[in-house]
């Protein structure tokens, strides 16, 4: 694969945190593709390295070594406004606190995105009301996120992850708040924006969850140990595939 | 004793941790009290001043004056040394008005009084520097020779006749210089006039030779020192004009150079107060979710809420204690310098009084606790759980506010939020603007004032020492005030910085550049700065008309909205440094703090 059909690589990637004896690789040179419209998943136990994998690939972290791509432009090089203006074009993120402002409205939450991407305040309400409807929660729009169980919250998130059309979203254990409901309003969500070519990458500690995914990987020491094609989504639907369904 | 020891152990332990907040805290409670004893002193340093200026000259309790001259005036006041209530006397005497000029041409009203080689018992000036008059020198009265530049051996011209300068002196027999004339010549209204003195020969000669005008007076010393107005009372029938001076007279004018100094430094303390108030508010306010935590921490380990409030207000107390105790020592020490401005009187000044170190004590306290009374009260209701997992304010929704915000570029929809989030502390910074700018705008109101000289016909050449006091002080308490509010400014921005982090965090993850956050943090001192400064415009012209002169002239406009610009771009310089701090903090590494 050529690195400019990738949405995502990565090329000897390293981050190491602290100093001297105290010194740990989180993550490890690690070699990442993944194409435009794959739902890539990421596994492994507590502190293994997943979330900083996400945050290089997010440009959230700056990596220790090696290269990051993002639509095909190296990342790991940029300014914090070049990576900044990225974000909100390319990269959208869902994180597993869910980080909604709680003083604003799930619709202004999901406005703040379009806003800080420049948009006018009626495009951002509209792409706000869209994508609110979109993942069923068009009569949730006032409420706050108090007012908001888990899942609606996380979809409120989600929501505004899409807001700028990004090429991919990075979700950081997207479902590790939910009950089994939340969860299953989640994955429906990823599944249609799976289906419709959404790039997306997922760190996850649940395996049905990583289940619905193209790939799964599988991460230890900050290193990758396994990297395996999936059948992707379940023909018994989500439902059936992670046992939510009776 | 175990819950002292514990109480003080804890306390330490506090201070230790947050060094700075203690210091500011410090210095803050420091400068207040000072000041504000500085004001409620200055009379009393003054009076103390005056007493021991007059038992170190064996000042007179009464001085008589008469406007006219001749046979008749001599031997009405020579009469009234007869009087059975007076117990010592000095003269009559000549008084002459003349004109002196230094080497350097500087020219000024001058009264010469005409004394003997050899002091008497009353009146007897105190040489400071080289020696009492004798034949064709001149001594010149201290406040005046500071104000001329003049000592021992230079030469100066009085009334066309050069006189070498052959002692300083000082006297408690006439007001404090400028106002050395206590009436003019023919008995009418005096100049701003310095003292000198001459042998009598010399005095009589200078006037002769110039055909001046001369007055004659008269030093009493009374049985009863306090009854001088009886005294007054008792020759108010005489044909010939006499004014009598007393020694309390004296005591009350040497306060006119004072005049605005007292609210100056008392004002001035409120306004330092105030600052002092809202920066530890703000602090403790930042503090708030950490003391609750601590206290469901000891709680959680037995801690009655007593204690606990103990310790909590103990740390602010003992610290704004301590600040007091600094401010009254500074005031002791600094209030000759302030309560005398001219050289005209010796002596230390009298220690603070009961009333006023109970005055600063109580602002003290008062700061400390209104600062953090709040905060601790939250502490000690909140259930110990609840306390253990305290999280930041949570702020209203204001959904008017943010579809206004959305109309904005985006630092300023960050600042208008952020300032949405603390409307309170908006409030106190607004608050802290205005106080600033109060303080801007009556200095500049005092260097506005048209003001004579004390020089010859007005001249500024010997400048005008009340107005330069009055500046000067102004200028200290300008300055402290803006170094309150440069601390207040940097801790508000920090406090909201550090509230905000993780909505800040969010908002990188969504695309806001450093540049845009740390803006944002800035607008949210900047939107309320600015109705601040609007409204401290008008509010310093207020304070300057209410205790400034009756004809006092505003300053100009120009000079006015200069001093408000100023103060906003101070502002928004001051806010980058700690908002470009904050913003360069990872995101992942805030998100992660957040969640934890």
């Amino acid at each position: 694969m050529n690195v400019s059909s990738a949405a995502v690589r990565a090329c000897g990637l390293v981050k190491t945190h602290g100093q001297g004896q105290s010194r740990v690789r989180a993550v490890d040179e690690v070699d990442l593709e993944v194409p435009q419209g794959q739902m890539l998943a990421v596994m492994g136990p507590s502190g293994c390295g997943k979330s900083t994998l996400l945050h290089l690939l997010g440009g959230l972290e700056r990596a220790t070594g090696g290269e990051v791509w993002v639509a095909g432009r190296r990342i790991d090089t940029l300014s914090e406004r070049a990576l900044a203006r990225l974000r909100r074009r390319s990269v959208g993120f869902v994180f597993q606190a869910f980080h909604l402002v709680e003083e604003l409205s799930a619709a202004e939450n999901v406005e703040l995105a379009a806003l800080l991407a420049g948009r006018s305040r009626r495009q951002a309400r509209r792409r706000a009301g869209l994508l609110l409807e979109r993942v069923g929660l068009a009569d949730r729009a006032r409420h706050l996120p108090s007012q908001l169980s888990g899942g609606q919250r996380q979809r409120v998130a989600i929501a505004r992850a899409l807001v700028n059309e990004p090429l991919v979203v990075l979700a950081d254990e997207p479902t590790g708040n939910l009950d089994t409901a939340g969860t299953l309003d989640v994955l429906r969500i990823f599944e249609e924006l799976r289906s419709a070519g959404q790039t997306l990458l997922i760190v996850t500690h649940d395996e049905r969850v990583a289940a619905t995914a193209d790939r799964l990987i599988s991460m230890r020491d900050g290193m990758f140990v396994d990297d395996t094609r999936l059948a992707g989504a379940h023909p018994r639907g989500l439902g059936g595939l992670i046992g939510l369904e009776g | 004793m175990g819950s002292i020891v514990l109480v003080m152990r804890l306390v330490l332990a506090d201070v230790r941790r947050h060094q700075v907040q203690a210091v500011m805290l410090l210095l803050a409670v420091t400068v207040a009290t000072a000041t504000m004893a500085l004001g409620l002193s200055l009379r009393g340093v003054s009076d103390a001043l005056y007493e021991q200026t007059r038992a170190a000259t064996a000042g007179p309790d009464v001085v008589a004056v008469s406007g006219d001259t001749g046979p008749g005036v001599t031997s009405a006041l020579a009469s009234l040394a007869k009087d059975p209530e007076v117990v010592a006397h000095h003269g009559p005497y000549r008084i002459v008005y003349a004109n002196l000029t230094t080497r350097d041409s500087t020219s000024s009203p001058v009264v010469v009084h005409g004394f003997a080689e050899t002091p008497g018992t009353v009146n007897r000036p105190l040489v400071t520097s080289g020696h009492w008059v004798r034949p064709g020198g001149a001594v010149v009265e201290r406040g005046f020779a500071t104000a001329l530049g003049v000592g021992v051996g230079d030469r100066v011209t009085i009334a066309g006749r050069s006189y070498p300068v052959v002692g300083i002196a000082v006297t408690a027999a006439t007001s404090i210089y400028p106002w050395a004339a206590q009436i003019g010549p023919g008995g009418g209204p005096s100049d701003y006039t310095g003292l000198a003195w001459m042998t009598t020969s010399d005095a009589r000669t200078l006037a002769s030779s110039q055909d001046l005008p001369v007055t004659s007076a008269l030093d009493l010393k009374l049985r009863d020192p306090a009854a001088t107005e009886a005294f007054r009372e008792a020759h108010r029938g005489s044909t010939i004009r006499i004014n009598f001076h007393s020694w309390q007279f004296k005591a009350v004018q040497d306060m006119v150079i004072l005049r605005n100094s007292q609210p100056i430094l008392v004002i001035g303390s409120w306004l330092l107060s105030f600052l002092a108030i809202t920066g530890v508010a703000a602090l403790a306010a930042g503090r708030a979710v950490e003391q609750t935590r601590r206290a469901g921490l000891l709680k959680a380990v037995g801690a009655t809420p007593g204690l606990i409030a103990t310790v909590l207000l103990t740390e602010y107390l003992a610290l704004a204690l301590a600040g007091d105790a600094l401010g009254l020592v500074i005031a002791r020490l600094t209030a000759p310098a302030i309560a005398s401005p001219t050289a005209s009187r010796i002596g230390d000044a009298a220690g603070l009084t009961g009333a006023t170190v109970a005055a600063a004590t109580v602002l003290a306290v008062a700061v400390a606790v209104l600062s953090t009374l709040r905060p601790t009260l939250r502490a000690v209701r909140t259930a110990t759980v609840t306390a253990l997992t305290a999280t930041a304010h949570q702020p209203r929704h204001r959904p008017w506010l943010t579809a206004l915000s959305a109309l904005l570029p985006t630092p300023l929809l960050l600042g208008l939020r952020l300032t949405a989030r603390r409307p309170g502390r908006a409030v106190l910074q607004a608050c802290s603007t205005a106080t600033t700018v109060i303080a801007i705008i009556t200095l500049l109101a005092l260097y506005a004032q048209p003001e004579r000289g004390y020089g010859l016909h007005g001249s500024s050449a010997l400048p005008n020492l009340r107005g330069e006091h009055d500046r000067r002080l102004m200028l200290a308490v300008t300055i402290l005030l803006i170094t309150l509010a440069v601390v207040n400014t940097i801790t508000f921005t920090w406090t909201t910085a550090i509230e905000a982090r993780a909505n800040m965090a969010i908002a990188r993850t969504l695309g806001a550049t450093p540049g845009q956050i740390s803006a944002g943090l800035s607008a949210a001192q900047l939107l309320p700065a600015l109705p601040g400064a609007i409204v401290g415009i008008p509010m310093g012209i207020a304070v300057f008309w209410i205790f400034g002169a009756r004809n006092a002239t505003a300053p100009p406009f120009s000079w006015m909205s200069g001093a408000a610009l100023a103060i906003l771009l101070a502002t928004a310089a001051l806010t980058a440094l700690p908002a470009r701090l904050a913003a360069r903090r990872p995101v992942a590494q805030a998100l992660s703090a957040e969640t934890a």
